[in-house]
C-alpha cells in the first residue's frame, strides 16, 4: 500500500497519477489522519509533503517513523539547503525529491526506494560518505581508547572485570577467587577509576565489547 | 579548462588498456602514466619500488603524490586490510586525489566496500556493469559527487543511522552492586 500525505488536493491528484498501478493508494491531508493511517493501515511507503502542518518541525518525521518503524518515507519539498536535507535523511527518510518533480518519475522513485535504494541527490552523496568516514573514525578511536584502558588493568583486575562481564555478583566473585568481598570491592574501585566508569553495568558492557569508554560522554 | 587527470592502477593489463583507450577518447580527460599493480592488489606492488627499504604502500603513495592524478581508479577487488591502509595513506598524503575502486559486486564484498568507502574512497565501479560508464563516473567524482549505486547508498545510510543510534544510547543503569 502506498500512502500519500499532502495538504494540497492538486498535489495528491498528481501523485496518484504518478504512482497509479503500483499498489493500492491511500491519501491523507492532515497530520492526525496520517498518524492513524501509519498505525493502522501499515503502508509500505509514504510520499510525504514537507509542507503538511506538523511535519516540518525537528521531530516531525522521527515521530512518524516511531508509529511505523518499517515505513519507507520519501519527502517532497521546495529547494532545501544541503544541511536541512541531510537532517531529513538523518531522521530516517529514504528519499528526498523536489516538489516539482516530473510525475512520470514518481513510479521509479517508489520502485527504487521499495527495493532498498536511497533516493538522494548526487550532490549530497559525498556528505553521506564523509559522515560514514567520520563515524567510522570515531568508532575506531573509541575502540582503541577502550583497549588502551583495559590494557592498564592488572591480571587480577582483568579477571574480576571479566567475571563482572559474566554478570557475577561480588559475593560470587569472592567465592570463586577465594578472596573476601571487601577485596573484590577494593579491586572494583580501582577498575572503575582506571576505566573511568561509575558502575558495574557499564563495566560489564565495556568488557563484553558493547560499550566503548568514549561512548559514555 | 584543465583536463581531469586520471591514473589507473589495475593488475589486469588487458582491462587497464581498455579503460585507458576508453578514457583517452573522451574530451576533458587525460590518462596519466601506468600505475600498475601486482598480484594481491595495490598494496602488494613491488614494481613501483624506487627504494627497497620503504613499504609497498609508501611506494604507491609516493608515486601518486608525484603524478597528482585528480582521479585514481584502483583495483581493489579483494579490499584487503592493506588496501584500506592504502586508502587512509592516500587520503592523508594526497588529499586532492579522489579514489574510485574497481570492484566486483558480491555480497561478500559489500562489507569490504563499505569499509573502503569509510576510509575515503569516493565510489566504486562494478567491473561487470559499470565499464561503459567509466568516463561519466570520472566526471561526477571530479565534480565532488560520489559514484555509488543507490542500493549501496541505502546500505551506507543504514550503517550511519545504526552508528548514530548506538552512540546516542544513554547508558543509565543502577550503580549499586
Amino acid at each position: 500500500m502506498i500512502l500519500l500525505a499532502s495538504p494540497s488536493a492538486d498535489t495528491l491528484t498528481t501523485w496518484k497519477r504518478g504512482v497509479g498501478g503500483l499498489a493500492q493508494i491511500f491519501c491523507t491531508d492532515t497530520l492526525d489522519a496520517l498518524k492513524q493511517s501509519l498505525e493502522h493501515s501499515k503502508p509500505q511507503i509514504l510520499l510525504l509533503d514537507h509542507d503538511l502542518p506538523g511535519v516540518g518541525i525537528p521531530t516531525g518525521i522521527a515521530d512518524l517513523i516511531k508509529l511505523n518503524p518499517a515505513i519507507k518515507i520519501v519527502v517532497f519539498s521546495g529547494p532545501l539547503a544541503d544541511e536541512a536535507e541531510w537532517e531529513i535523511f538523518k531522521a530516517g527518510v529514504r528519499g528526498c525529491c523536489h516538489k516539482s518533480i516530473d510525475p512520470k518519475l514518481l513510479n521509479s522513485v517508489v520502485t527504487a526506494v521499495l527495493q532498498g535504494e536511497l533516493w538522494m541527490r548526487r550532490t549530497l552523496t559525498c556528505r553521506l560518505l564523509d559522515e560514514l568516514g567520520k563515524i567510522a573514525l570515531d568508532q575506531s578511536n573509541a575502540k582503541q581508547a577502550t583497549s588502551d584502558l583495559l590494557a592498564s588493568l592488572t591480571p587480577r583486575e582483568h579477571e574480576i572485570a571479566a567475571l563482572i562481564g559474566n554478570g557475577e555478583s561480588n559475593k560470587q566473585i569472592a567465592l570463586r577467587l577465594a578472596i573476601t568481598e571487601r577485596t573484590v570491592k577494593a579491586h572494583l574501585t580501582e577498575i572503575f577509576r582506571k576505566l573511568e566508569v561509575s558502575d558495574r553495568l557499564k563495566l560489564a558492557l565495556i568488557v563484553t565489547g558493547s560499550l566503548n569508554t568514549l561512548d559514555q560522554t | 579548462m584543465q583536463p581531469i587527470t586520471v591514473a589507473i592502477a589495475d593488475d589486469d593489463g588487458g582491462r587497464r588498456a581498455r579503460f585507458e583507450r576508453s578514457l583517452q577518447s573522451e574530451q576533458g580527460i587525460h590518462v596519466l602514466a601506468d600505475v600498475a599493480t601486482s598480484e594481491g592488489g595495490m598494496a602488494g606492488n613491488r614494481r613501483l619500488s624506487p627504494r627497497a627499504n620503504i613499504s609497498a604502500i609508501e611506494n604507491v603513495v609516493a608515486r601518486i603524490r608525484r603524478l597528482k592524478p585528480r582521479v585514481l581508479l584502483a583495483d581493489m577487488k579483494q579490499c584487503t586490510d592493506e588496501d584500506c591502509a592504502m586508502l587512509v595513506s592516500l587520503r592523508r598524503e594526497c588529499p586532492d586525489t579522489l579514489v574510485v575502486l574497481l570492484a566486483d559486486e558480491s555480497p561478500q564484498q559489500e562489507e569490504r566496500v563499505m569499509q573502503a568507502l569509510a576510509k575515503g574512497a569516493r565510489g566504486y565501479l562494478n567491473l561487470e556493469e559499470d565499464t561503459p560508464h567509466i568516463s561519466k563516473a570520472v566526471h561526477m567524482v571530479d565534480r565532488g559527487e560520489a559514484w555509488v549505486p543507490r542500493q549501496m547508498l541505502g546500505k551506507v545510510m543504514d550503517q550511519v543511522l545504526h552508528w548514530c543510534h548506538e552512540s546516542s544510547i544513554e547508558v543509565n543503569l543502577d550503580p549499586t552492586c
